[in-house]
Formats: structure tokens, sequence, C-alpha cells
């Protein structure tokens, strides 16, 4: 019961949808359109365990007295006000919940992508640092991409911009396409497994 | 400019500062923004779900319109809580399985058609020497191959596929190489950005305070 | 059209009979091995140095007392490299609990909070140490990729893991991620299928698990036959798509274009 029948609905629910894929009948189509609007549901109802997790998580650490809890207690609050703000005053534009979110939430993430620029930056210096002739090829044709996509690389030679698309069409293409190919047919094989049971560790040990 | 704006603006580049004072090393005013950007993260996305997921697509339906069907989801949603007590933790387990049956029985189709067979009917083109393209053409699907033959696992890279497999992550390093190159520029642009976005608050209180 | 062709056209869409035949074959491939697996034959798989470093990273960590990070990507459960993540977890969790060293596993999506602690649960009981498990140690941290990318950073820099792992599907936060691990010194083994995110974990990473390899982990790892078995089918259908592409570029080059047409996708 705890493990065959988790098995027998993922098994139904995963061929079920592959047959969508090839019967074009409206009624088959709009049932697996419903079943597939459930999902969204289940995935919602989710977010009260992630909230639950965050709760549990963080307030034991509160109440232990462990590094950083007084952050933790911040963040907490933050976590309740937002849901106080939602559910208490809707989340349209105007509203204090969406306040928070233009000018609290949207600018550190916004910043924390921009710490790529750094990050970046630092990587390529190690990428350049050649170790290895595979590391060689990387470091020289990231130079190479750089220096092309900007003026400067027309102005040291001419034909530098065609050259550049001559890589990007080229062997990029060729790595794209065979990473593609073969990650999908992993990808298969790793779906076909959990459908017919023979992965289960989603379902755990007992 | 009213005061609200002033303020609100100043709020967010105190936590633009605080976010870059990473880049120094770990810090209070990083802790601070850290946590606060997760908790109001966590609960925006809460709230989110439960307006444009659970309201319209459950409340709704089963109030206003009285298609009670969606209680069944509803049901499996709520399995999920069942996590909460160690002792009935395993009913979870029916949604989890549905879930990620119908997430797999739509991307096993899918991927199969987008990419591999799309791929391949892209790959299969004339190869000559007649024209440079052909060339090109040649070129592409010996890439191709050697790649795939690199993501043999059952064969040891020794003897031709080998030498095919090493052909193959040199032609994966360069297109790796390509990639990093070509993002570059995309991320200084974001930097820009927040750069922008702290000059402008720099106008704003100026001409605020001193009208200029 | 004829009435029986009309009829079964709304029950099968021909447009995609190449998708049915091929994905049909790939399971014939796979089921055949996997059944060889189980009749005992033996099967070969070759050295992914990638994966052999994640037990000398279990090692280091034990030899250190530090923890060890598994990142499984940002994606929820509807995406198969997070089904493969959960599944490496399981295994990693395995090795992890023999060495009775601490695995924090922070987490993007409610859904996999479940998922997570049930490998990780799984991982400890085989390893036969299930009091080992801390349900605390997988941790929601946010929906939000760059707001979930702090919490993390956070963790890295904080509890300094000795070893990172990052398998899944990974976005702009996966070098922001290399990078800070590289900063605390943690040796990290990182592998996605995103094909835009593999370089930056090529530079920052100790070693990359690149596309197809991140799907081979588990069997790799567990070693178990019926796994490595679907390998071998995956092998055998990459080995006629290169047949396939051959004869298909060289009919192509004589101007015959029925056969490369037929996998036109509609």
């Amino acid at each position: 019961m705890r493990r065959e029948v988790p098995i027998v609905i993922c098994f139904l629910a995963g061929f079920f949808f592959i047959s969508d894929f090839f019967i074009p009948e409206p009624h088959w189509t709009q049932i697996a359109h419903r079943v597939n609007q459930w999902a969204i549901i289940v995935i919602a109802f989710a977010y009260v365990l992630g909230v639950g997790n965050i709760v549990r998580v963080n307030s034991q650490v509160i109440k232990r007295k462990e590094r950083d809890w007084g952050y933790k207690i911040l963040l907490l609050s933050g976590l309740v006000l937002m849901i106080i703000l939602g559910i208490g005053f809707g989340i349209k534009e105007g509203t204090t919940f969406n306040w928070i979110f233009m000018n609290a939430m949207y600018p550190m993430q916004a910043t924390m992508f921009s710490l790529l620029a750094f990050y970046i930056a630092s990587a390529a210096f190690r990428a350049f640092r050649i170790r290895t002739w595979e590391a060689a090829l990387l470091g020289v044709t990231a130079v190479l991409v750089m220096i092309g996509r900007v003026p400067v690389g027309e102005f040291l030679w001419r034909p530098f911009p065609d050259f550049i698309e001559w890589i990007m069409n080229v062997p990029q293409l060729a790595a794209k396409r065979a990473i593609m190919i073969g990650a999908a047919l992993g990808a298969i094989s790793t779906g076909l497994k959990v459908l017919v049971g023979l992965e289960r560790t989603y379902m755990g040990g007992e | 400019m009213d005061l609200g704006t002033i303020i609100w603006n100043t709020v967010a580049l105190f936590l633009t500062l605080c976010i870059f004072s990473f880049l120094y090393k770990d810090n209070p005013f990083y802790k601070f923004a850290e946590h606060l950007v997760v908790g109001v993260s966590a609960g925006y996305f809460a709230i989110i779900l439960y307006f444009n997921g659970f309201i319209p697509k459950v409340w709704e339906p089963v109030t206003q319109k009285g298609e009670w069907w969606y209680l069944l989801p509803t049901i499996l949603g709520m399995m999920t809580w069942a996590r909460f007590s160690k002792k009935w933790s395993w009913i979870s387990r029916f949604a989890i399985a549905f879930y990620m049956g119908i997430a797999v029985g739509v991307a096993i189709p899918l991927e199969m058609q987008q990419r591999v067979i799309k791929q391949l009917h892209a790959t299969m083109l004339p190869v000559h020497f007649t024209n440079i393209q052909g060339v090109w053409n040649l070129l592409i699907m010996l890439g191709v191959l050697c790649g795939l033959i690199y993501f043999f696992f059952s064969m040891g890279h020794k003897g031709v596929v080998g030498g095919a497999a090493r052909l193959g992550i040199w032609i994966l390093m360069i297109g790796f190489g390509a990639g990093f190159g070509l993002t570059v520029m995309g991320r200084i642009s974001l930097l820009a950005d927040r750069i922008t976005e702290i000059h402008n608050w720099y106008l704003m209180v100026t001409k605020a305070l001193w009208g200029f | 059209m004829s009435p029986i062709f009309f009829y079964l056209s709304s029950w099968f869409d021909f447009n995609r009979i190449n998708v049915l035949v091929i994905l049909g074959l790939f399971f014939a491939f796979v089921f055949y091995f996997i059944n060889q697996a189980k009749k005992g034959k033996s099967l070969f798989v070759r050295r992914i140095s990638g994966l052999d470093a994640i037990e000398e990273a279990v090692g280091r960590a034990t030899e250190m007392g530090k923890p060890i990070l598994y990142i499984s990507g940002i994606e929820d459960m509807d995406n198969l490299q997070t089904v493969a993540s959960m599944i490496i977890l399981g295994n990693v969790t395995e090795m992890v609990a023999r060495y009775d060293v601490p695995l924090l596993v922070p987490i993007c999506r409610p859904f996999v909070v479940p998922v997570a602690e049930e490998a990780v649960k799984q991982g400890y009981i085989k390893a036969g140490k299930p009091d080992a498990y801390d349900k605390n140690n997988i941790r929601y941290i946010s929906d939000e990729q760059f707001a979930y990318t702090a919490g993390v950073n956070g963790i890295m820099l904080r509890e300094r893991p000795a070893a990172n792992l990052m398998f899944g599907s990974f976005f702009a936060e996966s070098l922001i991620m290399a990078e800070t691990g590289f900063s605390t010194g943690a040796i990290q083994v990182a592998g996605t299928a995103n094909i835009h995110q593999l370089p930056f974990f090529v530079v920052a990473c100790d070693y990359t698990i690149i596309g197809e390899e991140l799907f081979a982990t588990s069997a790799y790892l567990s070693k178990e036959p019926k796994l490595l078995g679907s390998l071998k089918g995956s092998d055998l259908a990459k080995f006629l798509i290169i047949i396939i592409l051959i004869l298909g570029a060289l009919l192509e080059t004589f101007g015959i274009t029925k056969f490369s047409s037929w996998f036109f996708v509609r």
C-alpha cells in the first residue's frame, strides 16, 4: 500500500500524459489539460510545507540561541509580515505588499544578479591560467569571442566578427547539439525508470 | 518629489549596498540583507501562489461554479501536509507520485521531439566540398558525432572510440569557451544597471535637498 | 482522405509518428538491457573522474570534520534534472552516512522538500544509520532565484562545508555559488545539462559532470545492475542516432530528402 500504490499512480499518470502527446482527440486532450491544472493545485498546497520548513528550522535556531539567531528573527518577521500584508490587504499595485517587493526584494535580487559581473571576471582570470589542453581551448575561445564581440576586434582584424560568427555557428552549435541529444536521452531514460518504479528514491525507505 | 519616494529609494539603495558588501567579506550588513530577502521572498511566493493558484483554481471553481471535482486535487495537495506527522508522512507519497507521473509523462515525448529528433533533422545536411557551407555542415556533423561518442558509457575511451571522444571533449570545450565569452558582456551590463540606479538616487537626493 | 484514416487521425497525430517510433525503440533498448542485467550479465561502465571525486570530497570532509553541501538546482520536480538530482542525493547520502558527516541540503522549491527528505532518509536507512537522519538539515530557502542564492552563499560562508556538490538545473546563480564555494576552499563537483551554465561550472569547479553524465550518475554511484542496464540501452540509442545522422547526411548530399524529412518536427 505505502509503496505499490504510489508506483501505480506515477505509472498511470505518466503514461496517460505520454499518450496525450500522440492523441489529438478533443475529450482526451481536455481531460489531460484539466489533470495538468491539478498538478498546479498540488504544488500550491506544497507551499505550506515550505513555510512550515522555514518556521521549524529557524525557530529551533532561535530557541536554542544558536549562532545568528537574531537574524533568524528578522527572516521569520519578513515571512510573517508578507503573509499578513498579502492576505490582509491584497497584492495589487499600490499595496504595501507590492511596495516591499518593488523597493526591498527587487533591488536585492538585481544586486545579487549584478554580482555576476565581478564573479565572471574572477572566473575568467582562472580560466585563462591554462593548465591543460582542454582548458586552453576553453580559455582561448572565450578570449577570441570576447574580443570579437566588441569593435576593437574588427579594428585588430577585419574579418574578426565573421570568425566569431563561425565559432558560434559551427563548433559551438555542434557542442550544443551533442550535449542536448545526449542529455535528452539520459533524461528520458531517468524518467522511464521513475515511471516504471525502477527509481523510487522519492518514496523513502519504509 | 515626495518624501515617501525618497525614503523608499534610500531603503532600496541601502539594501543594494548591503548586498554589494558581500564582495568584501561576510559581514552584518550582508547577513541583514540576506535574511531579509530570504524571509520576504518566501512569504511573497507563498502569497502569490495563494492568490494565483489556490483562489482561482480551487476556491472560486468550488464555491462559485460548483465544480466539486477540484476537491480531488485539493485532497491530493493536502496529502503533502501529512509530512508534518511522523506517523502519517507516507501519505504524502501519493501526491508526490501523482505530480512526478504528470511531470515525467509530459517531459518524455517533448524531450524526444525537441531535443533529439529536431536536432537530428537540423544536423542532417548535405556534406560536400563544392561550397564552403557543405564543409561547415560536415564539421558540424563530425562535431555532433564526436560529442555523442564522448557520452558513451559502456565503452572505454580507448582506440578509435577514445580518439573520437577526445575530439568530442575538445569540441565541447570550444563550445563552453564561446558560451563563456558571449556571456561576459551581458553580465557587465547588469552591473552597469545597478550603478545607474545608485547614480539616479544621488541625482534625486541632491535635487530634493539643494534643488539642482 | 479515406474514412478509416480520418477516424484514426482523430485518435493518433500522424505528424508525431517519428516521436512514437524512436521513443518506442528507445524504451525497447532500455528494457532489453535492464533485463539482461537482471539475468546477471556483467555490464562495463567507463570511469567518470568527476564522480569518483565525490568519494574523495566526502573523505576530505570527514578528515576536516566539516559538513557537505548538496545543492539540487533551482527547478521543481517537473524538471528531469531535478528528478535525477534527487536520485543522486540518495546515493550521496548513503556515502555520507558511512563517514558520519553532516549533509546540508538547501532547497529552492517547496515541492522538492518532501522528495529530498525521503531521498536522504532512504540513504541513511540503506547505510544502516537511520538515526543519523536530521530533518533540519533539509532546508527550504526561497523560490526566488537570487534570494535562494543569497541563502546558499550564507551557508557556504558560515558553515564552511568541505565539499559542495551541485547537481541539477542551474541558471545565472551557478557562477555566484561556484565562485563563493571556491573562495571558501571547498572541493566542488557540479553537474548540469543546462548548456549555458556548463562553462561556468567548468571554470569554477574542480570537477564538472556534463550533460548526460548527470543522468548516468545514479547508475555509476550505486552500481545497481538494473540502472547500469539502462545506461547500455541509452548507448545503443546513441549508436543508432550516429548511424541515422551519417545516413541522413549522405542521402541529403545525393539529393534524397525523403529520409531526413521523416525527422521533420511539425
